[in-house]
């Protein structure tokens, strides 16, 4: 049975164009990382960057929701949830990391051609880097936790990562080490949440070669080895007026509502992977001796069945919140209280779940699940990433208390 | 400031050089591992970088030689009444710093405790290998094989197939044993070890205890090839490979102690090698709420330290308490291996039950409160250099060894619930 039987999604939702997409990028996995990563495993110079290059240049995902004026495909309007939705889930079936990093891509494009009121200045500034040929790292720097007590304007509890104060040749940020999204030590452009000192925040666009960017020493950490991060300073950066993308709590929540699904696609993604992997493990393996098949022991099948069914639930809340997003008309808009909450709550469900379904799917895979040779173990780190990286535990039950009970306080 | 000493221990059944055991490896932890464990991820098929904490530790300050009686060089911890809770200190302190290595020390005893512990200590064989271990100031390794390509739960699920899946043969030839058969993944395999404790039968399919024999093997006799370490999720201090054993002979009293009883005191391995697996968790989750209470002072939200949030402290406060349940249960468990005066031998169904109960609870416990805490610390949580993630890659593979969780539940629910089935 193929997986789209296994786990159905309301077809009627995605468009012709959207599936053939995505068929492109599930024949870009199988060729460009599938079938090469037993002999470079997660190298970057040899596996990732390469296929970074095909997919984003010479398939066009990099430039999909760009104005096709500006250079781009076309699918500026926000009926590109699906088809990002459906394209990301095959990006992180193949690896998530180069998910993680196309939903940073996304999240910023949105605000530069997709979001209610686009700036023009701003999207002509950034679309040569977008729509050109070669690839162009994104990051977006967001609100975090701080390191003082001073009173502040803060977004949800959490500190701005910098302040941008307005000039008359533009902008000058100052702010850091803040820790990136992304590819903090790569990154051609980054977007930075800054408090504007209007009492809201404002999303810069600050490029990679900007004097007074700092960045420090690349990290180590458990997954994600497409994202080359590091902690960057700001330090007295100077950017012209139009790097100002977008202004206001409700224009930045739209392009969080749009950077939380594509994240979650990019598990739901690492799910599909793990399904097949699991799937080959429990035909052919042989327990109890008395040669049952694995996936006929009744202790083993509950466990398979609770990983099927998250499996499943995440791609129907993934795919749910694309729908949702992709029609304002109906649904309101990104970046409205409800629609954000939506996001936030669906990007935490599918974090939790999916790490659930690869805990779990390690558990019955043993040894083989936690050696690299199996595969399964990089999209267990992965996704565990994803889950820290993208809004901290308890930011998002706030930020959902707060809507859902209508919290006057917190 | 709260320490990690302030988690609660059962104070009297400590071993009565526990202020010693705990002071020299805590020690060894903040000096030969801590400083650098961030770097070991990427040294696992060298070990340039953890090499000198394990010559340290069990060469130079000699903890190599717990278990051998004191006449052939040993600390003669195996005569004791306290090798149970004086190895859970040393293992939970080593995993603080890092469980892997808490492994690789933990295994090198594992084998010989078949030969050095009361009330089964073979002199014979103790005297033939106590040399190399307890005449050397360089780290000497020991591994137990027993996993095989087939299946390694299979060999532990003693009780229903008794050793019945074993496909590594012992055959008796004048008086040596031929060893033939292939092993996957013990620590300390991939060139590291010295000796093998191998599991075997002496007949195929046999699923008669009697045909069930450990035997030791030198690891440079002819016909023992080992491959290269494999690659894994975390616990990079600890090499796994595959073992080929190609007509190995070796002398007929290399076998632990004959038949039924080499298959008696296996389970006792069992019983050990999952309480010390609740040592290298509780290890791991003592680290981890040192890392977190720091992290949680430092960084703030909402303006205030992160613990000084309702929220957070809540999920600090189940942390903590999680870590005192499982830090309580491995030291209960391990007074349980130490006295089956009181509480029945090593052996026993029940303590090999109980054991692997433990254990899950353990393992269950630490990867969720590692989970949890990465969830806190945001990025932070998944960045090397926090040492959470460390242990959060570390200790996973705790909980799928051994015979994984489900052997666990299945041996649990048999001994508790009277399953006749399963
Ligand atoms: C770092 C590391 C160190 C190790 N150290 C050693 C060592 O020192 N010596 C050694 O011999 N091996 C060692 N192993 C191997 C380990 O003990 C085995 O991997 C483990 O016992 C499981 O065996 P397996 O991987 O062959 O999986 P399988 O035996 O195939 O089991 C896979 C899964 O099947 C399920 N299962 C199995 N039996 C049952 C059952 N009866 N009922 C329900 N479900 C069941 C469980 O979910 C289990 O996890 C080590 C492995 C690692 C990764």
């Amino acid at each position: 049975m193929k997986y789209q039987e296994l786990f159905p999604l309301p077809d009627e939702w995605i468009q012709e164009s959207d599936r053939s997409m995505a068929e492109t990028v599930s024949s870009w996995a199988e060729q460009e990382v599938i079938a090469r990563r037993l002999e470079h495993k997660e190298d970057y110079d040899a596996l990732l960057l390469p296929a970074m290059r095909k997919l984003m240049v010479d398939i066009g995902l990099q430039a999909m929701i760009m104005p096709e004026a500006a250079g781009g495909g076309g699918m500026d309007a926000p009926e590109a949830a699906m088809a990002a939705a459906a394209v990301i889930e095959e990006v992180g079936a193949a690896d998530t990391s180069i998910g993680f990093l196309f939903a940073n891509t996304l999240a910023i494009e949105y605000a530069l051609a997709v979001a209610p009121k686009r700036s023009e200045e701003s999207l002509k500034q950034a679309a040569p880097l977008l729509c050109g040929g070669d690839v162009t790292i994104c990051s977006l720097v967001l609100p975090a936790y701080g390191t003082d007590m001073a009173d502040r304007p803060r977004y949800y509890g959490l500190d701005y990562p910098a302040t941008a104060k307005k000039g008359k040749d533009g902008w000058v940020i100052n702010g850091g080490p803040a820790r990136p999204q992304c590819c903090g030590a790569t990154a051609d452009l980054f977007a930075v949440v800054c408090d504007t000192g209007k009492g809201k925040p404002g999303l810069l666009l600050v490029k990679g070669d900007a004097k007074g960017l700092k960045r420090g020493e690349e990290l180590k950490k458990t997954g994600l080895a497409a994202s080359r991060n590091a902690d960057v300073t700001l330090d007295k950066v100077k950017v012209p007026a139009d790097a100002l993308v977008l202004e206001g709590i409700e224009p930045l929540r739209a392009m969080l509502s749009w950077y939380y699904m594509a994240c979650a696609a990019a598990c739901t993604g690492a799910l599909k992977t793990t399904h097949g992997i699991l799937k080959e493990w429990g035909d052919t393996r042989v327990i109890k001796g008395k040669g049952q098949v694995f996936k006929e022991n009744p202790l083993v099948a509950s466990l398979m069945g609770e990983i099927g069914s998250k499996t499943g639930t995440c791609r129907v809340l993934t795919y749910n919140l694309a729908r949702l997003l992709s029609r304002p008309d109906a649904y309101g808009s990104a970046g409205s209280g409800t629609m954000h909450v939506t996001a936030v709550s669906a990007l935490k469900q599918v974090g939790h779940l999916s790490m659930e379904a690869m805990h779990n799917t390690m558990e019955l895979m043993a040894s083989a699940g936690y050696a690299t040779e199996w595969n399964l173990e990089r999209y267990w780190r992965d996704v565990k990433t994803v889950q820290t990286y993208v809004l901290p535990e308890t930011v998002a039950q706030t930020c959902m208390a707060r809507q859902y009970f209508n919290l006057e306080q917190l | 400031m709260r320490t990690i000493d302030d988690f609660t221990m059962p104070v009297e059944y400590l071993s009565p050089i526990d202020k010693f055991l705990r002071d020299a490896s805590r020690d060894w932890a903040n000096k030969e591992s801590i400083p650098f464990r961030r770097g070991y991820d990427e040294d696992w098929e060298e070990h340039h970088t953890i090499e000198p904490a394990f010559k340290k530790l069990m060469g130079e300050m000699g903890f190599q030689r717990f278990f051998f009686p004191e006449e052939f060089g040993g600390l003669g911890f195996g005569h004791s009444n306290y090798a149970g809770v004086g190895g859970y200190r040393v293992c939970e302190e080593v995993s603080r710093a890092d469980s892997a290595i808490g492994v690789a020390f933990a295994v090198l005893h594992w084998p010989l405790l078949l030969i050095c512990k009361e009330p089964h200590v073979n002199k014979r064989l103790c005297a033939e290998f106590a040399p190399m271990f307890c005449d050397t100031t360089e780290p000497v390794f020991a591994a137990n094989a027993m996993t095989e390509p087939q299946g390694g739960s299979d060999i532990e699920n003693l009780d229903l197939l008794s050793g019945s899946t074993i496909q590594t043969t012992a055959t008796l030839e004048g008086d040596e044993w031929v060893i033939n058969g292939h092993k996957l993944w013990p620590t300390n395999s991939g060139g590291v070890s010295k000796l093998f404790g191998v599991v075997c039968t002496t007949k195929l399919g046999s699923n008669d205890p009697n045909d069930f024999a450990f035997i030791f093997v030198p690891t440079d006799l002819p016909g023992v090839t080992q491959g290269k370490p494999y690659q894994k999720a975390g616990m990079a201090a600890d090499k796994n490979s595959d073992i080929w054993f190609e007509n190995v002979r070796v002398p007929v009293w290399y076998r632990a102690h004959g038949p039924g009883d080499d298959f008696k005191y296996f389970k006792e391995m069992v019983a050990w090698g999952n309480l010390l697996s609740v040592a290298f968790c509780s290890g791991a989750m003592l680290n981890a709420y040192e890392l977190l209470r720091d992290f949680c002072s430092e960084k703030t939200y909402r303006g205030r330290p992160l613990k000084e949030n309702d929220d957070i402290a809540g999920v600090l406060a189940d942390i903590a308490r999680d870590i005192e349940a499982t830090r309580i249960i491995g030291y209960q468990g391990a007074r349980m291996l130490d006295r089956p005066d009181l509480y029945g031998d090593n052996w026993s169904d029940e303590i090999v039950t109980k054991m692997r109960s433990f254990k899950y609870f353990a393992c269950d416990r630490a990867i969720d409160i590692l989970d949890r805490a990465m969830n806190i610390m945001g990025p932070y949580g998944s960045d090397r250099v926090q040492d959470i993630e460390k242990h959060w890659r570390d200790v996973k593979i705790i909980q799928l060894w051994l015979g994984g969780k489900q052997l666990g539940q299945m041996e649990v629910a048999r001994w508790f619930y009277d399953c006749e089935t399963l």
